[in-house]
């Protein structure tokens, strides 16, 4: 429906629902802040009330639910009525995909498009989920941070927990990091893939599992330095999988200074240089320098950097700096 | 921030442009433009923004609001809520109107839906629990003894699922903004149990993500014996500031639930410092906070992530400790804060407002209802340092009169907070003072005190300070 469409016949003038007495949202007039419905939205949601009093169950519910739905996607009490008259008539489930198919690319941010495919998702069990990964694909080609969407796709993958899906993941992420390699949705993805999901075949060798994503997200470092997004993973990297801070040190301080004249020549995986429009130094870099002396016990050269950072470089976190400053000299002084 | 134009810097591109960075540079081209003058301090438009609100009420809200017509209880909430922030009452005719406007949607078998005969949801009952505690009264058709509570905590249970977490309404999905919805109605209206909360922190603790802010949910994993498993159990979403302010307050209202064993969950409290500063954004955004890392600042997490750092002294951050340290005198400032109040009171003043009346996300944006309350309660939780009080904490004790060890507790960790003497910080003079608001429920301490006084039949003893 375009809003140059003529609005429908009220339910109240068709005959087929002449058996169902309306319910108005309030017995009592006069509520505070009201909405100024349409009189399509206030007919058909009295419909709706009348339905859901009388609790049937029938496919002009489904027409009644689906025409609610699509003049406020939001409306959660639609939908469940909407879900519950599905599986009343066995209603055929790739019959309300496809419906959904369209729904969900209306109303993208809504919570309820993506619930309700997920409730169709786990009905149909796992001949469903590949093609719900190319589905969600196209979706996020159009709202690349679409936080339901991903949140959806980490769904399918964890729930089914079926080695043939999760097995184009890493390829996926490529595809939506070439695309912008600052979306943190596709780095959290990627994190979700290969460290917070289980152990998969292929990638038992979690010396190579560590190693391979240090070489990935230094290399995306060094494409664009300042990405808040890839520094907090390559922290997740080495957190989660309990090395010190110190292995990266040649490659952080690298970012610290101006860039080296000579370093395009540099080939080296482990210590990708910044490229040649990198503006220097990165914060980022500095932060986590600044945690590394900290954590070999060079206190005084973390503080030199907090300093820095607080009155120079990221004036805007001076108190946050001043703090880590406080806190480090403070338990080194307890120590 | 005292910062002029010409020292601003734009978030680096570092000549590798992406649409984050191209969207980005458009918005700090737009908020540049609504720098403050150092000359003429910003003022908040506190009649423009109480016209606003009285036309929400008075008049109705456009068509357009139909949107939220299965969130009417929030609608009514952001509104009284922006009202107490903006220090107003309501009229005795207008608050009974609310009442009565709030217990049609009240469900007969417990909980509020989104509107009159709507499904029970958490999010619309704490929205109308809250909408209740500012507007009602006790007594009958005050509206806080025509809570069913018992079938409230039938519906709470009916909701429980085997990993500690809640769906939000029936056949719909779990996430940490239920959680926090259910544990501040249940601890208003003293019905929160060991039973209802058992599994939810590791729940929550399950939320947190690599990047230390938290995520909508995470997914469980089974043994064949439906045994849950500590791992994997992966976040489902990335670290969002909605979110992480949920987590955390339910963390904080979890506390007297946590088992004192070695197996209780934890969270990592200095990455989610680390993440609520990162969320902050620079000078050229004028310091208001985004909700992602590598998205746009918003009005909104003014409250979500400038608030969540009045919840931090509640789990043991509390900077203030190293004051008295070997380097306390290298600083010249006696805040401790850790995020920079006077840079988020400029973004609020300065970008938030609409010429018109309300606030928004950001310029150019209309104001709507959402934006208006959290970007108050942003400015008020930058204006004022909200903090549990050790001494308040035994006032309250001293005057306790019922059963139960953990009921006392909740209530002790619920109402124990006052305003720091001293530690109030108005960007733009005393003019722009806004109410504090309770860092937990997001109501003001005396709408907190009243309520939970009505319900664990307790005598409040008087706040010695000015009531906020």
């Amino acid at each position: 429906m375009s809003p140059a469409d003529p609005p429908p016949t009220p339910y109240s003038e068709r005959p087929e629902w002449a058996d169902v007495v309306p319910v108005a949202q309030y017995e009592k007039a006069n509520p505070l802040a009201p909405i100024l419905y349409t009189d399509e939205y206030k007919d058909a949601t009295d419909y709706l009330r009348a339905i859901v009093k009388s609790g049937e169950k029938s496919e002009r519910v489904l027409a009644l639910t689906e025409h609610v739905i699509r003049l406020n996607p939001a409306h959660y009490s639609a939908w469940q009525y909407r879900y519950e008259t599905v599986l009343a008539l066995d209603w055929p489930l790739d019959v309300e995909m496809t419906l959904m198919d369209e729904l969900a690319d209306l109303h993208l941010k809504t919570y309820q498009v993506w619930h309700h495919r997920r409730l169709l998702v786990l009905r149909l069990g796992l001949p469903a989920a590949a093609p719900e990964l190319v589905y969600i694909a196209k979706i996020l080609a159009k709202d690349e941070k679409n936080y339901h969407t991903w949140a959806h796709r980490q769904w399918v993958l964890s729930y089914h927990n079926d080695d043939a899906l999760w097995d184009g993941e890493l390829d996926f992420v490529d595809v939506m990091m070439n695309r912008d390699v600052r979306n943190n949705s596709a780095w959290h993805h990627r994190f979700f893939v290969v460290f917070q999901s289980g152990v998969r075949d292929g990638e038992e060798d979690r010396e190579r599992v560590v190693r391979r994503e240090l070489v990935y997200v230094k290399q995306q470092i060094s494409l664009a330095p300042n990405n808040a997004s890839a520094w907090n993973y390559l922290r997740g990297v080495l957190e989660f999988n309990k090395r010190p801070f110190a292995i990266v040190e040649p490659f952080v301080k690298l970012y610290t200074v101006p860039r080296a004249e000579d370093s395009r020549d540099i080939v080296d995986v482990d210590n990708p240089p910044p490229g040649s429009g990198a503006e220097l130094p990165c914060v980022a870099a500095l932060e986590f320098l600044a945690d590394i002396h900290e954590a070999e016990g060079r206190i005084d050269d973390a503080a030199a950097l907090w300093k820095s950072l607080g009155e120079e470089h990221d004036t805007i976190r001076k108190k946050y700096w001043e703090y880590r400053t406080l806190q480090a000299k403070n338990s080194k002084a307890t120590a | 921030m005292t910062t002029t134009t010409s020292t601003m810097r734009p978030v680096p591109v570092d000549a590798f442009p992406t649409l984050t960075s191209s969207t980005q540079a458009e918005t700090e081209k737009i908020l540049l433009e609504h720098v403050s003058d150092p000359d003429k301090p910003p003022t908040l438009h506190k009649n423009l923004h109480m016209q606003f609100l009285v036309r929400a009420l008075a008049q109705g809200l456009p068509a357009r609001y139909s949107s939220q017509d299965a969130s009417q209880p929030w609608l009514l909430y952001w509104t009284l809520q922006a009202f107490s922030v903006l220090q107003v009452g309501l009229d005795p005719g207008n608050k009974q109107k609310a009442i009565d406007t709030l217990l049609a949607c009240q469900d007969p078998e417990g909980g509020f839906g989104g509107g009159p005969k709507q499904t029970p949801h958490l999010l619309p009952t704490y929205a109308a629990v809250c909408s209740l505690a500012i507007v009602g009264r006790p007594g009958e058709g005050g509206g806080w003894d025509d809570i069913d509570r018992e079938k409230m905590y039938k519906f709470f249970m009916s909701l429980k699922q085997p990993d500690g977490s809640f769906l939000v309404s029936k056949h719909s999905e779990v996430d940490v903004r239920g959680i926090y919805c259910l544990l501040v109605v249940a601890t208003l209206l003293d019905i929160i149990t060991p039973e209802l909360v058992e599994g939810t922190a590791a729940f929550i603790a399950s939320c947190q993500t690599y990047e230390g802010g938290f995520s909508s949910a995470s997914q469980p994993y089974y043994t064949a014996s439906s045994v849950l498993l500590d791992s994997p159990r992966p976040a489902l979403g990335e670290a969002h500031g909605g979110y992480t302010f949920c987590a955390l307050a339910s963390w904080v209202l979890l506390r007297p639930f946590l088992p004192s064993t070695s197996t209780q969950p934890t969270i990592d409290k200095k990455a989610l410092v680390r993440w609520l500063v990162q969320m902050q954004g620079i000078p050229i955004e004028l310091g208001g906070f985004k909700g992602r890392t590598n998205k746009l600042v918003d009005g909104c997490y003014s409250w979500w992530v400038g608030g969540a750092f009045g919840l931090l002294e509640s789990i043991g951050v509390d900077p203030s400790v190293f004051g008295g340290g070997p380097a306390a005198g290298e600083w010249e400032d006696v805040d401790d804060s850790l995020l920079n109040r006077r840079a988020l009171q400029e973004y609020v003043l300065c970008a938030g407002q609409h010429p018109a009346g309300g606030l928004r996300d950001k310029p150019p944006k209309s104001a709507d209802l959402y934006h208006t309350l959290y970007c108050l309660a942003g400015l008020s939780a930058a204006q004022h340092k909200v903090i549990p009080s050790p001494m308040r904490r035994q006032q309250l004790v001293d005057a306790w009169t019922g059963e139960g060890v953990l009921r006392r507790e909740v209530f002790l960790e619920a109402l124990c907070f006052t305003e720091e003497e001293g530690t109030e910080t108005i960007v733009g003079g005393a003019a722009n003072r806004v109410n504090a608001t309770h860092p937990i429920f997001n109501l003001t301490v005396t709408h907190s005190d009243a309520i939970m006084g009505h319900f664990y039949k307790q005598t409040i003893p008087p706040r010695a300070t000015r009531p906020v």
